[in-house]
This record gives C-alpha cells, sequence and structure tokens, in this order.
C-alpha cells in the first residue's frame, strides 16, 4: 500500500468522524465501522469473527502493518521518527527571522516533549550567523592569555581528557521575552519553548586549565564561535572555575551543527548565548571584552534607563506543559480526573517544589516533583485534577534550592519595568474553557510612573 | 598519601558548604517541599566567596556532587595533552579589540565608510543604516538625544519605546569595530582590511552623530587608531554594574547577593504565599488580536502522514542559500521573489543583460550577489527568480 493509498483511506475515516461526538463512543464506532468496510474491499480483509457496530474495527479487523513485512534492518542505517511524528518539529516565525534565518531561532516543541531530555532533532536552533558545518580534521580550540602555557587542541586531543556527563538545560534567556507588555503567543512551543534540555559529555574546563599556569590576574575569559559571526561572550573565572564545561556530546552522540558541532561551551543553568558554539578561542583576561551580544543584545534595561550588562542564570521558571494551547483538554467529563503536567527549571539550582494554582495565580496548592531532580535541568511535575467542567486558570509556580521563587508578573515587572526583553519569569497563565479550549493570558496590573519617577501600579486604570 | 588530602579538601569543602546553606534549604525539609534529596548546595565556593550569580554551587562531597558520582581519580591528576600555542597562531586569532585593547593601527575616512556601506552593508542595514527586512538599524539619528529615550517604558501601548542603537545604546565602540571585522559582511565575513574597518566605524559614528574628542565626525573625518581610543559612547555609563577595572568581579558577585537589584523574589518556602497572591488589581489581559501565529511550519499537532514534497527546482538550493538575504523580503531595493509587478521590469530588459547585471552586480547588489557562483550556476538562479510563481 503506497503512501497516497493510506493517506486516501485513513482521510476518509477522518471525514467519517468530523462530526462525531468524541465522548459517544458507540456513534463512533459504528461510522467508523462503515468507513472501514469500505476499506475492507480494497486491502484490509476482515477476520474471521463476527463483528457487530460496538466493535473497533481497528481490533475486529486485521491492521495493515500486521499482514506485509516491514522495513528490512538495512533501512535507515541512522533512524528516523515515525512518519506520523512529522508534525513535532522545531518551528520558526518571521517576527524572529533576523538575517534571513540566520540571525534566528528555530524553538523546540515541548508541547509535545516527554521526560527531561530533548532528543537532539528538537533541541532549539539559534545561531547569528547560520548553522556552521566545522570540519573535525580542521578544528582547533586554542587557550591563550593569561596563563603560563597558550594551549592548542585538536578534536582528537581534545577527547583525551577523562569525561563527565551532565544534564543540564540550555535556554535562551529571551524566551518569553516578547510578552513583557502581554501575552502574544497562543502557543506552549512559542512562549516558552526557547529551550531544550540534554545530556552534555565533555570536559570541565578547569580540568584542562590545571595544567596551563592559570595566572591570578585572570578575572574573566572570552569564549569565541569560529562561526561567520565569531559569536563570543565573556564569562567570569568564578564559573570557569566551577562547572564550566567543553562539551562535544549530546545525549550519546557528536553534537549537532545546530549545537556547534563539534565543540561547544556549556555554562550550566546560564543563559544559552554564553553557551558558545563552535567552539574556537578561549582566551584569560583581567578585563571584560564588551563583545557584540553583551552589548547591543543580552542586557536588560531597566525603568531607570540603566541596563545589566551580565545577566547570567536563567532564574527559577516553570510552566504547564499538558493542557496547552496546542493540545487542549479532550475527551473529559465531570468527575474524570485529568493530569495535569509540566516543566520547572532553574538556572541558580536545583528545583526543590512547584505550587499549582486554578485561578490564575491567586491561590496555590503544592504539585509533585517526579522523576529525576537534578541540578540547572528540567524537573518534571504534575498534578492529579478532578475535572468540573468549568473554567480553570493554570498557573505554576516554582522554588528552587538557591531560595528564589517564580515572582508575579507585577512583582517583576515592578522591579525590571517591561522593556528588559530578557529574563523573564514571571508566573505565566492557561485559560482552560468549559470544553477544554486552552488559551494563553496573563494575569497583571496595569503600570505607570509616579511623581517621582518610579514605577507603581495605575490604580486607576479599567 | 594523595587520597588522605583530597579527603580533607573534601571535609573542609562540605564544612563551609555548610555554614553558607542558606536559611531556606533547612527550611525546605521542615515545610514539606515536594524535594528533599541528598543534594548539598552551598552558597559559597569553596574560597568562601558568594556564588557569582547568587545562586547555588554543588561542591564534591563524598565523591559526588548532587545526584551524580564523580570520579575523584581523575579529578585529583593533570593532564597535559595538546601543544603549546606558536606566537603567529596566537597573533592570527587573537582580534579581539575591546576598551583595554586598540585596534592595530590604520585609517579610514567618513567617506570612504559610505562606499564601502554603499557598496557592502545597505542591501540589509538600508540608507543610513535605518535597518529593514529584519536586519538590525545601525541608526536612528543623533545618538546622544536618543539616549535619552532609554528610560521609556511602553506602559501606554501607544508610547515610543527605548531606542537601543550603536549610537545611543552601545557602551564601546570597540565592539563596533571587532564586529565589523570579524563578522561583517555577514555572508562573506572577515574580508574588510583594518583601513575599511576604520572607514566604516567612522561611518557609524557618523550617521549616529557622535562627537569625538570634542569634534564632530562629519563627511572628512579621518579615524584612526590614536581618535579611536579616544571616542566616549553617549551610554559609557548607562549598565550595572560596572565589570571594567579591578574591583568589575566583584561588582557583579555583590549585584547579584541582592535580588530586587534583578528582579528576584526569595522566599522561605514555608513563609511563601498560598492563598491571595495577586494584586487586588491584577486582571486577565488576553492576546490582542490574533497574537503571532506565522509558524513556520503551522501549528498542527495531527498525527497524519506528510505530504508528499514536490522536487526541488534548479536554482532554488542557491537562491534560498545566497540570493534570499535580499530578494527574500521588501525593504531591501531589490526584487522581491514572486513579485511579478517587479520581475516583469526585470524580465523586460531581456535575459541576456539581466545575466549580465547580475555577474557584474548593479545598484546596491554586488558582483555575483557576493558569491563565488560559476557563469552557469548564475543562470541557474536568474532564471529561478525570474520565473518563480507563488
Amino acid at each position: 500500500m503506497s503512501n497516497k493509498e493510506i493517506k486516501n483511506s485513513q482521510t476518509e475515516v477522518e471525514a467519517s468522524t468530523v462530526e462525531t461526538e468524541l465522548s459517544d463512543r458507540r456513534a463512533f464506532f459504528k461510522k467508523a465501522a462503515l468507513s472501514v468496510g469500505a476499506l475492507a474491499g480494497t486491502s484490509l480483509l476482515a477476520n474471521e469473527h463476527a463483528a457487530s457496530g460496538e466493535d473497533d474495527p481497528f481490533i475486529m479487523h486485521h491492521v495493515k502493518w500486521g499482514q506485509k513485512w516491514g522495513d528490512p534492518v538495512t533501512k535507515n542505517r541512522y533512524g528516523v521518527p515515525s512518519k506520523y511524528e512529522h508534525n513535532v518539529t522545531r518551528r520558526n516565525t518571521k517576527l524572529l527571522a533576523s538575517g534571513n534565518f540566520r540571525a534566528s531561532i528555530a524553538v523546540t516543541p515541548i508541547h509535545e516533549s516527554m521526560g527531561i531530555i530533548t532528543p537532539n532533532g528538537l533541541f532549539f536552533s539559534r545561531s547569528h550567523g547560520g548553522v556552521a558545518h566545522v570540519d573535525p580534521n580542521e578544528y582547533r580550540l586554542m587557550i591563550h592569555g593569561l596563563v603560563e602555557k597558550p594551549l592548542v587542541l585538536t578534536l582528537d586531543q581534545l577527547k583525551k581528557y577523562p569525561s563527565v556527563t551532565r544534564t543540564h538545560f540550555i535556554e535562551c534567556p529571551a524566551n518569553g521575552g516578547q510578552e513583557w507588555r502581554g501575552p502574544q503567543f497562543n502557543s506552549l512551543q512559542f512562549a516558552k519553548g526557547f529551550m531544550s534540555c540534554a545530556e552534555w559529555t565533555g570536559v570541565y574546563l578547569k580540568d584542562i586549565l590545571k595544567d596551563l599556569g592559570v595566572k591570578p590576574e585572570a578575572k574573566w575569559i572570552l569564549a569565541e564561535g569560529s562561526d561567520n559571526s565569531e559569536m563570543g561572550r565573556t564569562i567570569p573565572m568564578d564559573k570557569v572555575m566551577d562547572d564550566a564545561m567543553i562539551v562535544w556530546g549530546q545525549n550519546g552522540e557528536a553534537l549537532r551543527p545546530e549545537q556547534g558541532y563539534p565543540v561547544r561551551i556549556l555554562l550550566p543553568g546560564w543563559e544559552g548565548n554564553l553557551c558558545v558554539k563552535w567552539l574556537k578561542r578561549i582566551k584569560l583576561s583581567n578585563e571584560p571584552f564588551f563583545a557584540k551580544e553583551e552589548t547591543s543584545k543580552y542586557t536588560a534595561l531597566k525603568p531607570s534607563g540603566k541596563a545589566i550588562q551580565h545577566f547570567y542564570a536563567n532564574e527559577v521558571n516553570s510552566t504547564v506543559t499538558s493542557p496547552s494551547p496546542e493540545i487542549p483538554l479532550k475527551d473529559v467529563k465531570v468527575g474524570d480526573l485529568v493530569e495535569i503536567e509540566g516543566l520547572a527549571w532553574s538556572g541558580m539550582g536545583t528545583i526543590t517544589g512547584v505550587d499549582i494554582s486554578f485561578d490564575g495565580g491567586n491561590n496555590y496548592v503544592k504539585a509533585n516533583l517526579k522523576g529525576l531532580v537534578l541540578p540547572k535541568c528540567w524537573t518534571r511535575w504534575s498534578y492529579t485534577y478532578k475535572y468540573e467542567g468549568k473554567k480553570i486558570i493554570l498557573a505554576s509556580r516554582a522554588m528552587d534550592d538557591a531560595g528564589y521563587i517564580q515572582p508575579t508578573i507585577d512583582q517583576e515587572t515592578l522591579i525590571t519595568g517591561i522593556e528588559a526583553v530578557y529574563h523573564r519569569n514571571g508566573i505565566e497563565t492557561w485559560e482552560v474553557a468549559p470544553d477544554g479550549t486552552v488559551t494563553h493570558m496573563q494575569m497583571r496590573s496595569t503600570l505607570k510612573r509616579d511623581d517621582t519617577g518610579k514605577v507603581v501600579i495605575d490604580k486607576e486604570a479599567k | 598519601m594523595f587520597k588522605v588530602n583530597k579527603l580533607i579538601i573534601s571535609a573542609s569543602i562540605a564544612a563551609s558548604a555548610a555554614l553558607f546553606m542558606t536559611a531556606c534549604n533547612s527550611e525546605a525539609s521542615a515545610s514539606g517541599a515536594s524535594h528533599s534529596g541528598a543534594t548539598t548546595s552551598a552558597a559559597a565556593y569553596a574560597n568562601g566567596k558568594a556564588v557569582i550569580d547568587g545562586g547555588v554551587t554543588y561542591p564534591v562531597v563524598n565523591g559526588t556532587t548532587s545526584d551524580y558520582a564523580v570520579d575523584t581519580q581523575a579529578e585529583s591528576e593533570t593532564f597535559d595533552y595538546g601543544r603549546t600555542a606558536t606566537a603567529n597562531e596566537i597573533a592570527a586569532w587573537d582580534t579581539d579589540v575591546t576598551h583595554i585593547k586598540l585596534p592595530p593601527e590604520g585609517s579610514g575616512s567618513v567617506e570612504e565608510g559610505e562606499e564601502i556601506y554603499e557598496e557592502k552593508c545597505v542591501m540589509c542595514h538600508g540608507d543610513f543604516g535605518s535597518g529593514g527586512g529584519g536586519y538590525p538599524s545601525l541608526s536612528k539619528g543623533n545618538g546622544y538625544e536618543l539616549q535619552k529615550t532609554l528610560t521609556n517604558q511602553r506602559f501606554d501601548p501607544d508610547a515610543d519605546g527605548p531606542s537601543r542603537f550603536f549610537g545611543s545604546y552601545w557602551p564601546q565602540a570597540s565592539t563596533m569595530w571587532w564586529y565589523i571585522h570579524d563578522g561583517m559582511p555577514h555572508p562573506d565575513s572577515k574580508t574588510l582590511s583594518v583601513d575599511e574597518t576604520y572607514a566604516l566605524t567612522a561611518y557609524m559614528l557618523n550617521i549616529n552623530e557622535i562627537e569625538v574628542d570634542g569634534q564632530e565626525v562629519d563627511d572628512d573625518y579621518v579615524l584612526d587608531q590614536e581618535k579611536f581610543a579616544k571616542i566616549v559612547m553617549p551610554n559609557v555609563d548607562g549598565f550595572e554594574p560596572e565589570i571594567r577595572g579591578k574591583d568589575g568581579i566583584e561588582n557583579v558577585r555583590a549585584y547579584f547577593q541582592v535580588p530586587a537589584n534583578f528582579g528576584g523574589q526569595k522566599v522561605k518556602p514555608a513563609d511563601r504565599c498560598m492563598k491571595d497572591c495577586l494584586e487586588p488589581t491584577a486582571k486577565a489581559t488576553y492576546i490582542s488580536g490574533t497574537g503571532i501565529s506565522d509558524f513556520l511550519p503551522p501549528m498542527s499537532t495531527v498525527r497524519d502522514l506528510p505530504q508528499e514534497t514536490e522536487a526541488a527546482v534548479v536554482g532554488q538550493k542557491e537562491y534560498e542559500a545566497s540570493c534570499a538575504v535580499c530578494h527574500g523580503s521588501s525593504g531591501m531595493g531589490a526584487p522581491v521573489l514572486g513579485n511579478k509587478a517587479e520581475w516583469d521590469k526585470v524580465a523586460a530588459k531581456g535575459a541576456e543583460k539581466v545575466l549580465a547585471n547580475a555577474i557584474n552586480g548593479l545598484n546596491g547588489m554586488p558582483p555575483r550577489g557576493g558569491t563565488d557562483f560559476s557563469d552557469a550556476k548564475m543562470k541557474d538562479v536568474v532564471n529561478y527568480m525570474l520565473n518563480f510563481k507563488k
């Protein structure tokens, strides 16, 4: 059976079920059975058991893949997802299309994400001059500046260091940054998908530096990429001597080109932009570098007119991932149990708890963490909710072991204003209508400046 | 012997970790927070200094850090792989230009800069750096005046926002010189000479109306290393904390110890708000209009078979890689792919002439569109663009 035939037969099934009430199983099976009756003539042989309208035709008839040879093992030597999963992809939007999608971003479908690992093909992709394709044979890493012994490593030499494997998220600090002035995306993928999480393999940078004679006056490093934009950022030595890694492995295989193949620097918990890809050069210095992406961008402008220049860790954050605007509640009736699921993460430490609200963040109950709970890593949480058939406004609020808790949008914007672009971690809300439809909205007050210029809540605002 | 030392070190780290453990950590288990594993975190490093980002660190205690086992044998060794970099190699790659590291000697004038800009930059950054087609604007006028807009906040949706351009926002001119020289022009970077980079930087100063050492950067201005050293950008002190100088790192450390500096909220878990947490003024705010929904590919969660894609057309790949930059959207002055009226006008010149223009360059378009395509490939891609139908 060709793709086209499968598609045709499938269209028939879908067409026949469009107006079907999902909760009415009997009607569903009757209609589906009718269309499968038509199918049987073309390729599916009914099995020998008697069938009535109540029986599921996909049980009562042999399925097409159950009767024919499948693919030989020689096909797809590097495996690919099922064709039916083709809608689970990174996506982009023209709003973020700078440089003809070269200085741009494609974001992760976290509404389809499972567990705490993002598959390599779905890991969000951000570059400042396009995705570079580095020849690993020509790859060199140079470490120089305030060291006694400036070093050059080939890729093979780099991989000789004893490897370390850690699971960390990487988040673009502009995750949610389009929504400082109000919600814009009716989509989880775009509202929160500027991040992904993977298991990384590499070496601690401090372990390479041990042999190089770091001079005491070294306070900062420059990490610089070899792509056409030479993307570079300044990183304080404190992070280098703590947990900064030079990584070449991602979820058990080489980094993908979109993640800096063959080598990137990983600063657990810190801005994705700081985790420089296609890494070519590390320079130790006593002064910061004022690279383009730490001056023109990646700086958070406050109401005072001053901007936070070096803003490292992505602060504690969370989101409800199920339901989402993309995948609403379906097939539920009053009294059904529904698992509300989400992600929590903090670049400052480990998630210690998540609370969930059903009234937009006014009142909370404790949700449950589940699975591995690791530092600077996605953490899954859930709450089993008894569906009441009325409108709810879901909000989640995470805490970390550094002592931080997610602020309300008002708490955050009263300090940072609404022009910061980066590092927005205010509590986010989904409105779930009685029919299960999910709409992204926010709970916030209108702000203004008072006579002294201070940002305050506008109590008269309608 | 070494192992013993290691244990002692670990123990002392653990002790300091305990000392600096934040109050909320001990509260966490008392209040019944969801997770209270064996994870040992500390708000300070082994040297006693607070963690630089305001968060915590995870010292290795008894061979583990958080839930990870650590190969302490590997940790205790020193590995000397690779080789020493030569002086020439370092010189070749040590190209950063900063507030303490001037560009190499050279010079260039505003006039020369404008010429280069018109040839190599205008197709993306627009006339006089006005931007367009999703590329950054380089100027919106006088840097000193626009710097005053940085306090703008669009609490009123119709108000003007802050102007964050080179002249009004960037603290250092060194950033511009460095980025032009290493990262521009985008599809063909690292091709501008030192003098050309001075010239373009001079032009950037000119269109942003920046004064250097009290002197207006007018059309006749020639920028060189000595003058470059005297540039003070209008917003040089517009950032916090101060990262320059010997206290830079400590300023950052102190800054992130104060949550109010960056919008953080600290709370003991037991004291967190569980009831009536919203401001009474907070109200439901919805996406205005349809919001942003031009997602590519369009949003769908259906499990069906993908549509079979048509075979790629000759020239399409080259177009997408090298020509779409300017021909993909309006605002660049180049005919936009699929705009029939614009392309009819081009086609009227005759195929030979169009190809010759593409090969030799025309208006803002550099020869061969800045590519190294052969004549045959140029013909393919020109035909693709001429014949493209939406």
